[in-house]
């Protein structure tokens, strides 16, 4: 499926540029430019594409964030240390009664483990409102955002819980629900 | 009933495609009666959705979880209007909605153009009964048939999810998917026009209405959406630029690029092919709005289905109708040559050509990021992901650079200003933007982008109201009528034009809401009843919050709802009561939060329930579980969003408003006479 997510998404991208480039072609050629018109017309025009082409790749690579899971992220900071001060993405499976809080500093502690293999794991601190859906009392994935601290705790900003069939249920499982 | 509702969606599928066939074949050899029979099948289809709809509608009220689809948003204690919405909780349900809205558009165009624009009527009823039958097939053949069976017929159904049990949810979808849908017809005259080659702007002025419905609905549904993630907890604030907030933002983007790009069709007889692009793209834009909103592709707080299936199929509909397009634009080429070339860059045409690259360049940028991660997925093999401060530096320099044309566009001459014309013009309102920055500089706010956000957005409003004043003023005098009344004409003479001003002021009073963001404070503090917690205001107020205590109670499909009440004081003054609460719906194991809103003019008060020491034994009424730790927040001019909708709503219906006597088309109009401020 993932692959073909790629091909599909991509297109639609490119399909997206192909507009771009056939505006900027129409413009040049029967479009209301003709060569001996106005040059500084190209210019600005070129000169807000090139502005906002610079505030795309700035915007990227300044606030890009790598999606990991909790096995990637613990060989990326083996092979370099640095990779403790950037800011990542991590999913993982929430650890069952895990959760306890400080109240009085209002931080919230939990484990989450990779979700292929469970003895790879690593404890979180967060300090803002869980969301609802969160729950420590069954399984649950949930998706962080923050940095991986070099005492090996993950300092979290974001905290998503992830449940995909919490909306819909397959027939079977509508059986499963009716039987218990 | 709801058998006969099953049973009229089977029957509209051959109708569609037949009525399709018949309307093109009608068409291409100039035969009436099949155009007629396709007209027909336009009604026809628009009676059968009807009891489709209905057919789905009745399944909910009577709570008939033999259903699938009821059996999965819908519980016996659900309140009545949100069993009726059950209409479009569901990705099932959405696209029969979609398709019965999409009809009843058919239906409209269909009958009100019956006796007149008869050369495109055959083609426009073709490609909407396409599309139309796209939808249908889609239903029956793609595993989303709203009227599956369950084996069994269970006791209660799942509960519709506690974050759509709100009564945005009876409004904000219905809002948006008439948005999507009304520009089906603007594209339909588009391909018409492509196929009968009438490419004059014709196809503009008939649909000139249509696109400004669509725009109208699609910046209302946005709207509404921002109103309900703002109260709704775990939405993160009214714009998150989550992916489905993206997916509903790109085709409001494009269609405001195409409603600034016609008028230099309409006026000056350029952009042609630009235009069958913008609509074309538009219209793609909202097909794939639709989908991803249900799809669950890229990961977001809407995802609510997981069918990946439809979306390749939607894309596929995409790539046909795009490559479609494409060729029968080139086909058509040469009759879309311009008629006109720019003069001046300082001049209307290009300021609006400026728009029209902004728009799109910030629709390119917030497709890009939303879509970032599946690309570098499928080039690395590593996902990355852009957040919010991606979409936020990218869009706040372009936003500002449309307020500042915004602000342009309107006095600027056509061809070729003149510079007693700008100077003019522009001379009072630069002043009134740079002493308002000036004037919030020293009254102590120090975010720059904001300061920029304030000084432009009173430019714009300066030169909306001198615009206002002149036009009031000359015909005062030429008419010898009241001012009052001279400007009720003013505006009712050519309401596209001062509708349209009235949509900018919504317009700047939104970008001021955004830029006042900024400045909102918030903390977090852990309360025992009596206790109090202080929370200055950036405008110098001081709050005064005491926890007053929780109580409990059984409600309507909840098993427990847990209500926090706090004394609100202002400066020493009491000012009231807030609750924020905790519910336990029926249905659903999770608590949820419901937050409380004191809304002012200027600032909001927003209290949420964090957490309860105890939650089951407040639940149960326990006295020693009372200790609860709440957020506060005071959220600067949040409010201004909403007036801003409401003034982008007046504005659009004034422009929408029909006009008794023949409309006067600015296609009869001479370019050359329009010199300062000509009709738009």
């Amino acid at each position: 499926m993932e692959e073909y997510n790629f091909a599909l998404w991509s297109s639609v991208l490119i399909l997206h540029c192909s507009y771009m480039i056939a505006f900027a072609v129409h413009l040049l050629g029967s479009g209301p430019f003709t060569m001996k018109s106005n040059f500084r017309f190209l210019g600005a025009i070129g000169g807000v594409s090139l502005v906002v082409g610079y505030l795309i790749w700035t915007g990227v690579t300044e606030t890009m964030t790598y999606y990991l899971t909790p096995i990637e992220l613990i060989n990326r900071v083996e092979e370099d240390p640095t990779f403790h001060q950037v800011g990542v993405k991590v999913s993982g499976r929430l650890e069952k009664g895990s959760w306890s809080r400080d109240s009085d500093e209002l931080l919230h502690y939990f484990t989450v483990a990779d979700l292929e293999d469970e003895s790879v794991r690593f404890s979180v601190e967060y300090r803002d409102i869980l969301p609802d859906t969160f729950n420590d009392q069954e399984l649950q994935d949930v998706v962080l955002e923050g940095r991986f601290r070099e005492d090996g705790v993950f300092d979290a900003t974001v905290v998503l819980t992830k449940c995909g069939s919490r909306y819909e249920a397959t027939p079977e499982e509508l059986v499963e629900d009716y039987i218990e | 009933m709801i058998q006969l509702g099953e049973l009229a969606l089977h029957i509209a599928l051959p109708i569609s495609l037949m009525g399709a066939v018949f309307a093109f074949y009608g068409g291409a050899k100039r035969r009436g009666d099949w155009v007629l029979a396709g007209e027909l099948s336009v009604y026809a289809i628009f009676f059968l959705l009807l009891l489709t709809s209905a057919g789905i509608v009745v399944a909910f009220l009577t709570d008939r979880f033999d259903y699938w689809y009821v059996a999965n948003y819908s519980n016996r204690e659900l309140d009545t209007y949100f069993k009726v919405s059950g209409l479009w909780a569901g990705q099932r349900g959405s696209l029969v909605f979609w398709v019965l809205l999409l009809s009843l558009f058919s239906v409209i165009a269909t009958f009100s153009n019956r006796l007149k624009n008869r050369e495109f009527m055959p083609y426009v009823v073709g490609v909407l009964l396409t599309v139309t039958g796209f939808f249908l097939l889609v239903l029956l053949f793609a595993d989303v048939n709203p009227f599956e069976k369950l084996p069994f017929a269970p006791a209660d159904g799942r509960g519709l999810n506690p974050q759509l049990q709100n009564y945005w949810m009876t409004i904000h979808p219905p809002t948006l998917y008439l948005g999507f849908t009304a520009f089906t017809v603007p594209f339909a005259f588009a391909v018409s026009a492509l196929l009968n080659g009438r490419l004059d702007t014709r196809w503009i002025v008939i649909t000139r209405r249509w696109i400004l419905l669509s725009w109208f609905f699609l910046a209302n549904g946005i709207i509404f959406g921002m109103r309900w993630a703002y109260e709704e907890l775990g939405w993160g604030g009214f714009w998150f630029w989550d992916p489905v907030e993206n997916a509903s933002l790109l085709p409001w983007l494009t269609a405001t690029a195409f409603l600034h790009s016609i008028q230099i069709q309409e006026n000056r007889g350029m952009l042609k092919v630009w235009n069958m692009g913008l609509v074309v793209t538009t219209f793609l834009l909202t097909i794939f709005a639709t989908f991803l909103t249900r799809s669950g592709l890229i990961e977001s707080v809407h995802t609510f289905a997981e069918n990946t299936k439809i979306a390749f199929i939607f894309l596929g509909f995409m790539g046909v109708v795009a490559a479609a397009c494409i060729m029968l634009i080139v086909w058509r080429k040469p009759l879309l040559k311009s008629e006109n070339q720019i003069e001046s860059y300082l001049s209307r045409e290009s300021a609006f050509l400026f728009n029209n690259v902004l728009f799109l360049a910030a629709a390119f940028a917030v497709m890009f990021g939303t879509l970032f991660p599946l690309i570098t997925e499928g080039i690395t093999g590593q996902t990355i992901t852009v957040g919010p401060p991606y979409f936020n530096k990218i869009n706040l320099p372009l936003g500002l650079g449309l307020l500042a044309l915004m602000g342009i566009g309107p006095v600027i001459g056509w061809r070729r200003a003149s510079r007693r014309n700008l100077v003019k013009n522009f001379r009072m309102p630069i002043v009134v933007g740079l002493l308002v920055a000036l004037g919030f500089y020293l009254a102590g706010a120090r975010h720059g982008m904001a300061l920029v956000t304030f000084g432009l957005s009173a430019f714009v409003m300066t030169i909306i109201i001198v615009e206002f004043v002149k036009g009031t003023k000359a015909r005062s005098r030429i008419e010898g009528e009241g001012h009052v009344v001279a400007f009720l004409h003013l505006v009712g003479r050519n309401r596209r034009r001062w509708g349209g001003y009235i949509v900018h002021v919504g317009v700047v009073l939104v970008f001021t809401a955004f830029a006042g963001s900024a400045f909102d404070r918030e903390l977090i503090t852990t309360l025992e009843p009596g206790e109090s917690v202080t929370i200055e205001s950036p405008l110098g107020h001081e709050y005064e919050l005491t926890y007053q205590g929780l109580s409990s109670e059984r409600g309507n499909n909840l098993a427990a709802k847990t209500t926090a009440l706090m004394d609100v004081s202002q400066d020493g003054k009491p000012i009231g009561t807030m609750t924020a609460e905790k519910r336990l719906y029926l249905t659903w194991e999770a608590p949820v939060t419901e937050v409380g809103i004191r809304s002012k003019f200027l600032e909001d008060l927003y209290l949420i329930l964090e957490s309860v020491s105890d939650l089951n034994g407040a639940f149960l009424n326990d006295a020693k579980a009372q200790r609860a730790t709440f957020e506060v927040q005071v959220n600067m001019l949040v409010g201004w969003i909403w007036y801003g909708g409401l003034v982008i709503t007046l504005g659009g219906l004034i422009t929408m408003w029909p006009s008794r006597g023949p409309q006067t088309s600015s296609t009869q109009e001479d370019p050359r006479r329009s010199s300062a401020s000509p009709t738009i």
